[in-house]
């Protein structure tokens, strides 16, 4: 059930960077996205259990895998500078193409 | 070894942000990490055994550095040292400098890392640190270029981040060699994000314009090196797990051809280069056992070729026709262009001979034809008029950067001396001529435009859904994996 919602996001994300017309739109469909990609993360870690494994105190069953969770630790800062670096670009675009519409902006800087 | 790789692979960075304090020391500094590069990549082929590192335990770090991975650093060096080279003079902040010495280091970082998380780092560093060096003209126009690329290569990266947990959770590890028995949907993801990154095939048109667009040594940059961090791992994933070679295989084949059809048709001569770049990366994933010969040869040659046209009066072929270039100019347009068409002396008809050596039975006379188009679009560089111009001066930077790359390409002759057989030797001069006849005789004389539509944002987002499935059905019914 979790695993088709997590799915359900990611394919829902990518949908939306396909079908939404707006830059702004699109980005934001990206995050939902990688949220997805994240939430999947989470889920691949809870397999073993959801107890947060510290050293020290010892659970007596049932821990959840740290590997993925530090992994996609990394993902998630990478993702959202990603995500900031995109918006400053959008900003900038935004004086010349106000409503940033792919479609047009494709055809204004198209030689 | 294993320190100074460590060492090695952490230096680009702290020189990154070094070069941020210390701005008058940028090009030195950089120039030096560059050749830090070759030093290694000169150790690495010297050294007998491959390198396999496993930091921290079996949840860490892998590296593994050998041959291969020898070549593509070395491209890697040579192309970043003629890029620095050529921009010494031209007023580059060390913004600029710092964002290509920390390009360099995570495409470094690609050629040794063996599992997919550090894969995953590195690629998408590449993605960053390359679309603040497209933007770094700060027009709207460079911009739109580097936002697109940046979309479409997270997106790509996106995909491939849920096939690596998917690979983690058959095998509780992110080795490469857990391709091997994990499921179809996991290796499917992973290598579409990497076709995407590599401009491999129809998920590679997003190329010609980026590459196109960008700056001429940003070009060289990502011509020369920089597709190659996207079909290294697939290279790599080929040798280590033997199921995934005949689909590298198919699709070099392919992406081969696509390239070569579109750039015939082609009348900007940057976007020429580009298109032929996707041409090119199909003939290094042809034959992933002599893949890294063909990416030097590749990245060398395209490199040169770049800095040289960003250096003419306009990129429109039919107006260069009209006005004669100075012959300094001519002379290493013509001689980058014999070399990429697989002329003797250079390494490019080395390079071609061993891939053709290596390549399937049903793949070699596709891969023929290939040349021959490669031979026929390189024609058109090779036949622009030229006169003796004395105004001309060009900066003293490109003939230093010329100097470092086709002086390698004849240099790097070396790898595979007996490719130099009379019947080698007579059949490539054979394809540089019919290349050359065919161009004046046909290709000339036909104007025919391919529609452009393919390389469109919605249309890229669009294609990768569709190549999407098509693996899935190549992966699921036709390899044993």
């Amino acid at each position: 059930m979790l695993h088709a919602c997590v799915y359900a996001t990611i394919l829902l994300g990518f949908f939306g960077i396909i079908f939404k017309e707006n830059l702004v739109m699109k980005i934001i469909a990206m995050d939902v996205m990688s949220t997805g990609a994240i939430a999947l993360f989470v889920l691949v870690a809870a397999r073993t259990g959801v107890r947060t494994p510290i050293v020290g105190i010892l659970p007596e069953e049932g821990y959840a895998d740290p590997v993925p969770q530090a992994v996609i630790l990394t993902a998630i800062v990478i993702g959202f500078s990603i995500q900031a670096l995109m918006l400053v670009g959008v900003m900038k675009l935004a004086r010349d193409n106000p409503t940033l519409e792919t479609r047009a902006i494709e055809e204004e800087y198209r030689s | 070894m294993t320190d100074t790789t460590i060492f090695w692979v952490a230096l680009p960075f702290f020189v990154g942000f070094t070069v941020y304090l210390l701005p008058q020391t940028a090009r030195l500094l950089t120039l030096a990490v560059a050749l830090a590069s070759l030093v290694y990549a000169g150790a690495l082929f010297v050294q007998p055994e491959p390198l396999d590192l496993r930091l921290l335990d079996s949840f860490g770090v892998t590296l593994l550095a050998d041959q291969l991975s020898a070549y593509f650093i070395l491209t890697n060096a040579l192309v970043t040292a003629a890029v620095i080279l050529y921009c010494w003079d031209t007023g580059k902040t060390a913004f600029f400098y710092a964002q290509t010495v920390i390009l360099h280091g995570s495409i470094n970082a690609t050629f040794v890392c063996a599992d997919f998380i550090s894969l995953y780092v590195a690629l998408e560093v590449i993605g960053i640190a390359a679309f603040l060096l497209i933007a770094y003209p700060r027009q709207d126009r460079t911009l739109w270029v580097a936002l697109r690329y940046l979309f479409i290569s997270n997106t790509a990266m996106l995909f491939y981040l849920v096939g690596a947990v998917l690979v983690y959770q058959t095998h509780q590890s992110f080795a490469f060699t857990g391709l091997r028995g994990a499921p179809t949907e996991a290796v499917v993801l992973i290598v579409l994000g990497l076709l995407v990154k590599g401009g491999v095939f129809v998920s590679g048109l997003w190329l010609p314009l980026t590459h196109a667009e960008a700056e001429s040594p940003v070009s060289a940059l990502m011509s020369g090196v920089l597709v190659k961090a996207g079909v290294f791992p697939l290279v790599r994933f080929a040798l280590l797990v033997e199921e995934l070679d005949p689909l590298l295989r198919l699709f070099g084949v392919a992406t081969a051809v696509l390239g070569v059809v579109y750039a015939l048709v082609e009348t900007d001569a940057k976007r020429v280069l580009a298109l032929s770049t996707v041409s090119q990366v199909g003939w290094v994933m042809a034959a992933p056992p002599v893949a890294g010969v063909y990416a030097l040869a590749h990245g060398l040659v395209k490199g040169a070729l770049f800095l040289t046209v960003g250096n003419l009066p306009s990129r429109n072929l039919a107006v260069l026709q009209q006005r004669p270039m100075a012959t300094s100019l001519w002379l290493p347009l013509t001689v980058g262009s014999l070399a990429i068409a697989g002329c003797p002396l250079f390494l490019g008809f080395g390079a071609k001979a061993l891939t053709l050596e290596y390549v399937l039975p049903w793949q070699g006379s596709i891969l023929g034809l290939a040349a021959l188009g490669t031979a026929v679009i390189y024609a058109k560089f090779m036949v622009l008029p030229h006169q003796h111009d004395e105004k001309f001066v060009a900066s003293p930077g490109l003939w230093t950067a010329l100097a470092v790359l086709l002086g390698s390409l004849i240099l790097a002759n070396v790898v595979y001396l007996e490719a130099y057989t009379g019947p080698k030797l007579l059949t490539a001069l054979a394809t540089i001529g019919g290349g050359l006849a065919i161009h004046q005789l046909l290709v000339k004389r036909v104007k025919f435009v391919l529609p452009r539509a393919l390389e469109d944002f919605e249309h890229l987002i669009g294609g990768m859904s569709l190549t999407l499935v098509v693996l899935f059905w190549m992966v699921w019914s036709w390899l044993a994996i």
